[in-house]
C-alpha cells in the first residue's frame, strides 16, 4: 500500500506581533513550524505503516522555499519525499496544487491513500484535501480524529455533523473596520415589528452533542486529519542526523514535467490585510443584573461560535 | 388603534416572481439543522442580498433534503419559504430520500448539475461540516476559486469580484482575497460573522423543484465510535476558561452553590473550570487548576473571571487571553485593569441571569 | 570561519527542544519535590536515540558528535538540571569511559546497549577521603587467577544506584599511586557483593540519584579491565575532560533559562507605575547576564568543534566548566533578585534552579581544580611544571 502525506509549513505565530493601531505585522522571530494538522496526518500514516508495512511518501502542500519540512517528514519515518520546484510555481494556491499533486500522484505510479491536515494553522483553509480528492476522482473523509486502513478500506472516527467541526475559535467581526470601509455586506437592516420570532441566536459554546461516529470508504481515498487528533512521534535521532547529512535525501521534481504552464496560474489573488480594532480594556457594563448578563452573553456570542 | 387593515394590504404585496433564467446570480446553499434552516444560511442570504443589490443580480437559495418542499402550517413556515423571507429571489429544491442526511456524492451531483445549468457568479456555503466538504469539491469540479471561513465581504464592482476577508491565526489579523477571473466564485461564511437578516414574513415565492438522480454515497457510516474519547486538552491550552475566585461565593453558606453556577457556566460555554488561590483554599479546584504564575499560565480565546480580585501573579498568568470578562463587586479590583469587559457586581446576582441569557 | 551550525545540528536542536518542552519540563518540579529519578523520561529518550547522541552509529549511537551532545545538554539544562545530570552521568562519563578506552569486544558488549539506552551507566571514582584528591582513593583490586576482587566504598555517586553498568576506579598497586597504580574496571549491576548504600539527601538536583556504592569482594573478570592495568587514572582523567565540556553546556542552558525568565518577568511586573524593564538597575543586570551567556555559548561550541575535529581541548574544557558554572550561578542569582519574593517561593521554578545551579561549581571537579588544570596547562606550555 502506498500512502501519500501532504506536509506544509506555517510561520510560528509566537514570533509575530500585530500592531492593530498602525495596521502592521512585525515578525520578531522568523521561525517555521510544520503545519500541526499535517504532523497529525503524518503520524496517522506512520501508524498505518507500522501496522501494515505501507510505503509513505511525503509531498509538499504548497510551494516551499526549501525542503526542510520534507526532511522532517523523512526523519519521522516517511520512506520518500519529493520537493517540487519550477518557474511560475511560487504563487500556487490550493486550486493549482490540487492539479499539480494529482499529476504527482500519477507520476509516482498511483497511491492508495492520501492523508493531509484538515486545516492550516495560519489561513485555516481546509480546501486542499477535498480539491485533491476531486482532481483524483476519489472519495473523501474530512476531519478525522483517527484513521485506520486495511484490506482495501479506510476507516475513520469523525465527529457527527454539527454546524462546526473541531478547530479554533475566531474573533467575530460582524462589522467592518479599517481606514476606508468598503460597502458593508449585511447592512444595517431596519427591523420593524414582526409576528414571527427572530431566528435563534447561535448557541454559545457549540453543540457538540453529535457524538463520534466511525465511517468507512473503499480505497483509494483522501482523508484529512484534525490538528491535535494524534500525538506526533519524535523522529529517531540517528535517522534525523543521516537525512540532514545526505544532500539528496529529498527528490526534486520540476512542476513543468507535471502540468502545463497555464495550469500554474493561481485563481485567488491577495488584496491586502485588515486588522481588528484595538483592544479596549476596562469597558464597564452597568445596569440591572439582567441587563449586564445580556451584555456579557452578547459579547461571548461574538467571541464563541455556536 | 386598529391597524389590522395594514395586514391585508401587506399580505397581497410580495409574491416574488423570478426573472427569466439567464444565468448568473448569487447562490446560497442552505444548511439544515434539526429541521430548520441553520442561522448561518440566513446570514449568508443577508450577505448575498447586499452583494446582489450592488451587482444588479438575483439571489437564489438551494435546499437539499427529504420532505422539504411542503410543510407549511400555521406556526411554522416551510424551509423554502424561510429562504424567500430572508431575501432569496428564487429557490431551488431537491427533495429526495437520498438527500435526507448530508452525503457528499448525492449533494455534489445535484449542485454540479445546477452550477452547469445556471452558471452562477457567486456560490456561498456556510462554513459547516457540509460546507467544508462540498465547497472545495464543487469548486474544483467547476474550476472556481474558493475562500473559506469568510468573516466579511465587499465588492469590487468593476470586475464583479467579491473581496472576502478571512481570519489569520485565529483572528490576529485578517487577509483579503479575491477570485478575479475564475467563475463561479465560491465562499464559505463563518457562522455568526454576518448579521442575521430581517425575515420578511410577507415575502413568499414558488420554489422550483429539481430532478434528482440518486447517487450512492461513497462513505458509509458504520455506527457510533464506541469508547472513543478525544485527547483531553490541558488547561494551559484550553480555548475557553471560566475561573472562580474567593468572591464567587458570598457568605460561607452559599459558597458551594456559587461554585456550582460557575461550573454550569463553564459547561454552557464549553470551557474548562479553573480558579485562583482562593478557590483552591476553598477546596473548589485542584492544584493543577490554579491560574497563577505559580500555577498554570493560560492563553484562552475567552477567560471569564468570576469573583477574582486579580493580583499581579494571577493577571500575569492570563496575559495571553484574547478576551477577558471580569465580575467582581469591588470597583477597585485590579482585574478590571486587564479585563475587556468589567462588571462591578456581585457574581451571585449576575451568574443566574447570565446562565439564563445563554440558554 | 563559519560559525553556523550544520543542518543536522539545527534539526537535532529542534528535536531536543521539543522533547525538552513537552516531556522533560512538565516533570521538573515534581521530580524535585519527590526526589525521584524520571525513568520514564530516560526511556523515551532512549527510544529516539538521545542516550547515545555522541557515539558513532556503528556502536548504536546517533553519530551527532560532541556538538550534538552539547546541544542535548544545553536544551536539557534549560528545563531541568536533574534530568541533565542523569543523562550527563550516563553518556558523558559512564558510557564515554568505555568508548574512549574500551576494546572492541568491550564496546560491542557494553557500549552498544548503553548507546541505545537499553542499559544505563555510571562512573564511579569519588570516595569519602578522595574528592578533589582523586589519587587518594583506597578501593582496592587484587588479582586472583583470571579475576580481580574489588573491595571498598564509594560516595557521592551519580546514577550508581540504578545503573546497569558502572566503571569503577580501584587501586591495583598502592606503591605506585596515580602513575601506574590504578586500574579501571567495568562492573555489571547484580554482581555479588556490589551493593548500593545510603542515598544522599541533597540541596538540589534532587531528581538525580546520589548514593554510596559498596564493593565487598566483588569479582570481576580480567576481560573487564578498562584500558591497561595500572593506567586507570589517566583514562579516567581523559573521560572527565570530555565530561567537563558538556557540563559547561548544561550550565549554558540553565543560564539561558534564567535570562528568559528574567526578561519575561521584567516586562510583566510593574512597580512604581512602570514595568521593571524600564529600571536601569534591572536593565544592567539583564545586559550583564546576556553578555556572559553569549561568551559562554561561543566558548562551549568552539570547544565542541575542537573535540569533533580531534584537536587538544583539555585546558579549554576546564575553562568551559569553570566559566559555565560561575555564569550559571551568577545568572540564577540575579534572576532570583529580579523575581523578588516570587522567586523565593517553592511554587515557582526559580528557587529550584537556584539550588540546582550551585552544584555545578562543585562536582565534576571543583572550580578550584579546574583553575589548577588551566594554570598547569598554561605554565607547561612555558616550560614550568607547577606544583599546586
Amino acid at each position: 500500500m502506498r500512502i501519500i502525506v501532504l506536509v506544509g509549513r506555517v510561520l510560528d505565530p509566537s514570533g509575530i506581533v500585530v500592531n492593530r493601531r498602525r495596521g502592521r505585522i512585525f515578525i520578531n522571530r522568523e521561525e517555521y513550524l510544520v503545519n500541526p494538522a499535517d504532523r497529525c496526518a503524518l503520524e496517522a500514516a506512520l501508524r498505518i505503516k507500522d501496522a501494515t508495512g505501507a510505503e509513505v511518501v511525503a509531498l509538499p502542500r504548497g510551494p516551499l522555499p526549501d525542503d526542510d519540512v520534507l526532511r522532517q517528514a523523512l526523519a519521522a519515518g516517511a520512506d520518500r519525499a519529493v520537493y517540487l520546484t519550477g518557474d511560475g510555481f511560487k504563487g500556487a494556491d490550493d486550486a493549482v496544487m490540487a492539479r499539480v499533486l494529482a499529476a504527482a500522484v500519477e507520476r509516482l505510479g498511483g497511491a492508495d491513500l492520501v492523508l493531509a491536515g484538515a486545516t492550516t494553522l495560519d489561513t485555516r483553509q481546509g480546501q486542499l484535501g477535498p480539491r485533491l480528492a476531486e482532481a483524483l476522482g476519489w472519495p473523501q473523509i474530512v476531519g478525522a480524529w483517527q484513521v485506520e486502513a486495511t484490506d482495501g478500506k479506510v476507516q475513520a472516527v469523525l465527529q457527527a455533523p454539527t454546524p462546526r467541526v473541531g478547530g479554533d475559535r475566531v474573533l467575530a467581526p460582524g462589522r467592518r473596520w479599517g481606514k476606508t470601509p468598503p460597502p458593508r455586506v449585511g447592512g444595517d437592516r431596519h427591523q420593524p415589528w414582526s409576528p414571527l420570532p427572530p431566528p435563534p441566536p447561535p448557541r454559545v459554546g457549540g453543540d457538540r452533542g453529535g457524538g463520534y461516529a466511525t465511517v468507512e470508504t473503499d480505497l483509494p481515498a483522501v482523508v484529512t486529519v484534525l490538528p491535535g487528533a494524534l500525538k506526533p512521534r519524535y523522529p529517531d535521532g540517528a535517522r534525523l542526523i543521516n537525512i540532514y547529512r545526505a544532500e539528496d535525501a529529498v527528490e526534486r521534481w520540476d512542476v513543468a514535467d507535471l502540468v502545463e504552464a497555464d495550469a500554474l496560474k493561481p485563481l485567488l489573488e491577495r488584496r491586502g490585510q485588515d486588522f481588528p480594532p484595538e483592544r479596549e480594556r476596562g469597558v464597564r457594563v452597568s445596569g440591572t443584573p439582567e441587563e449586564m448578563a445580556q451584555a456579557v452573553a452578547d459579547a461571548l456570542r461574538q467571541q464563541v461560535r455556536g | 388603534m386598529d391597524a389590522s387593515y395594514l395586514d391585508l394590504l401587506m399580505a397581497q404585496q410580495e409574491e416574488v416572481t423570478e426573472a427569466a433564467g439567464g444565468g448568473g446570480g448569487i447562490w446560497v446553499v442552505a444548511d439544515v439543522v434539526n429541521g430548520t434552516v441553520a442561522p448561518v444560511t440566513l446570514e449568508a442570504l443577508g450577505a448575498a442580498r447586499t452583494l446582489a443589490d450592488a451587482l444588479g443580480a438575483y439571489v437564489y437559495g438551494v435546499l437539499l433534503g427529504e420532505d422539504v418542499t411542503d410543510g407549511s402550517t400555521e406556526l411554522t413556515t416551510s424551509l423554502a419559504q424561510t429562504l424567500y423571507q430572508a431575501g432569496a429571489d428564487g429557490v431551488r429544491v431537491a427533495d429526495h430520500p437520498s438527500l435526507a442526511q448530508f452525503a457528499l456524492e448525492p449533494y455534489l451531483k445535484v449542485l454540479s448539475d445546477l452550477v452547469e445549468a445556471e452558471q452562477p457568479e457567486v456560490v456561498i456555503f456556510g462554513a459547516t461540516a457540509q460546507g467544508q466538504e462540498l465547497a472545495p469539491r464543487l469548486a474544483q469540479r467547476t474550476g472556481g476559486g474558493l475562500i473559506e471561513h469568510v468573516t466579511a465581504a465587499s465588492l469590487d464592482e468593476t470586475t464583479r469580484t467579491v473581496q472576502a476577508t478571512f481570519p489569520i491565526y485565529g483572528g490576529e489579523y485578517f487577509e483579503i482575497a479575491a477570485c478575479s477571473e475564475a467563475r463561479p466564485q465560491f465562499l464559505t461564511v463563518e457562522p455568526g460573522a454576518f448579521p442575521a437578516p430581517f425575515l420578511d414574513p410577507y415575502r413568499k415565492g414558488e420554489p422550483t423543484t429539481l430532478d434528482v438522480e440518486p447517487v450512492e454515497p461513497a462513505v458509509r457510516v458504520l455506527g457510533p465510535a464506541e469508547g472513543f474519547e478525544p485527547p483531553p486538552v490541558p488547561l494551559a491550552q484550553a480555548s475557553m476558561i471560566v475561573a472562580a475566585g474567593r468572591q464567587a461565593g458570598g457568605g460561607s453558606a452559599e459558597l458551594a452553590e456559587a461554585f456550582e453556577m460557575v461550573k454550569q457556566l463553564a459547561a454552557a460555554l464549553g470551557g474548562q473550570v479553573a480558579g485562583d488561590r482562593g478557590a483552591r483554599d476553598a477546596g473548589w479546584i485542584g492544584p493543577g487548576q490554579i491560574v497563577d504564575v505559580r500555577g498554570v499560565t493560560v492563553a484562552p480565546q475567552v477567560y471569564v473571571a468570576v469573583g477574582i480580585r486579580g493580583d499581579t501573579f494571577h493577571n500575569a498568568a492570563i496575559e495571553g487571553a484574547k478576551f477577558i470578562v471580569a465580575i467582581h463587586p469591588d470597583p477597585d479590583a485590579p482585574i478590571f485593569q486587564v479585563a475587556d469587559l468589567c462588571l462591578e457586581a456581585d457574581p451571585q446576582e449576575v451568574l443566574p441571569a447570565l446562565l439564563e441569557a445563554l440558554s | 570561519m563559519d560559525f553556523t551550525f550544520a543542518p543536522e545540528h539545527v534539526a537535532l536542536r529542534r528535536l531536543v527542544r521539543e522533547f525538552a518542552e513537552n516531556e522533560v519540563a512538565p516533570l521538573a518540579m515534581e521530580i524535585d519535590r519527590e526526589g525521584r529519578v524520571p525513568f520514564e523520561t530516560l526511556r523515551k529518550m532512549a527510544k529516539i536515540g538521545l542516550l547515545g547522541v555522541c557515539f558513532p552509529q556503528k556502536y548504536g549511537g546517533m553519530g551527532a558528535g560532541e556538538t550534538g551532545y552539547c546541544i542535548l545538554m544545553e536544551e536539557l539544562g534549560r528545563v531541568c538540571t536533574s534530568t541533565a545530570t542523569n543523562v550527563g552521568a550516563h553518556i558523558g562519563i559512564g558510557a564515554m569511559s568505555v568508548y574512549l578506552d574500551g576494546t572492541e569486544e568491550q564496546k560491542q558488549k557494553y557500549l552498544m546497549p548503553l548507546a541505545r539506552g537499553e542499559k544505563l551507566a555510571a562512573f564511579v571514582l569519588t570516595e569519602a577521603d578522595a574528592g578533589s584528591d582523586a589519587a587518594a582513593i583506597r578501593t582496592c583490586a587484587v588479582q586472583d587467577g583470571n579475576e580481580w576482587v574489588l573491595n571498598g566504598t564509594k560516595t557521592f555517586n551519580t546514577n550508581g544506584s540504578f545503573a546497569d553498568i558502572v566503571t569503577v576506579m580501584a587501586v591495583t598497586d598502592p606503591t605506585l599511586g596515580a602513575r601506574g597504580g590504578m586500574t579501571a574496571f567495568i562492573v555489571e549491576a547484580g554482581t555479588p557483593g556490589f551493593k548500593v548504600g545510603t542515598h544522599e539527601n541533597k540541596m538540589g538536583i534532587r531528581g538525580s540519584s546520589t548514593a554510596e556504592l559498596i564493593f565487598e569482594d566483588v569479582r570481576v573478570p580480567h576481560e573487564n579491565v578498562l584500558g591497561k592495568v595500572g593506567e586507570g587514572f589517566i583514562s579516567f582523567m581523559k573521560t572527565l575532560d570530555v565530561g567537563r565540556l558538556t557540563l559547561g553546556a548544561a550550565c549554558l542552558g540553565g543560564a539561558q533559562a534564567a535570562l528568559e525568565a528574567s526578561v519575561h518577568w521584567a516586562k510583566t511586573r510593574k512597580q512604581f507605575g512602570v514595568a521593571l524593564a524600564h529600571k536601569q538597575s534591572v536593565q544592567w543586570m539583564i545586559a550583564n547576564m546576556a553578555t556572559e551567556i553569549e561568551a559562554l555559548r561561543s566558548l562551549v561550541y568552539r570547544v565542541a568543534w575542537m573535540v569533533d575535529t580531534g584537536q587538544p581541548f583539555t585546558q579549554l574544557a576546564a575553562m568551559c566548566k569553570l566559566y559555565g558554572s560561575e555564569v550559571a550561578s551568577r545568572a540564577i542569582d540575579v534572576a532570583l533578585q529580579i523575581h523578588g519574593g516570587l522567586g523565593y517561593t517553592r511554587d515557582f521554578p526559580i528557587e529550584r534552579n537556584f539550588r540546582d545551579a550551585r552544584i555545578s561549581e562543585i562536582f565534576e571537579g571543583t572550580n578550584e581544580i579546574q583553575r589548577i588544570v588551566i594554570a598547569s596547562n598554561i605554565f607547561r606550555q612555558h616550560g614550568v611544571r607547577i606544583r599546586p
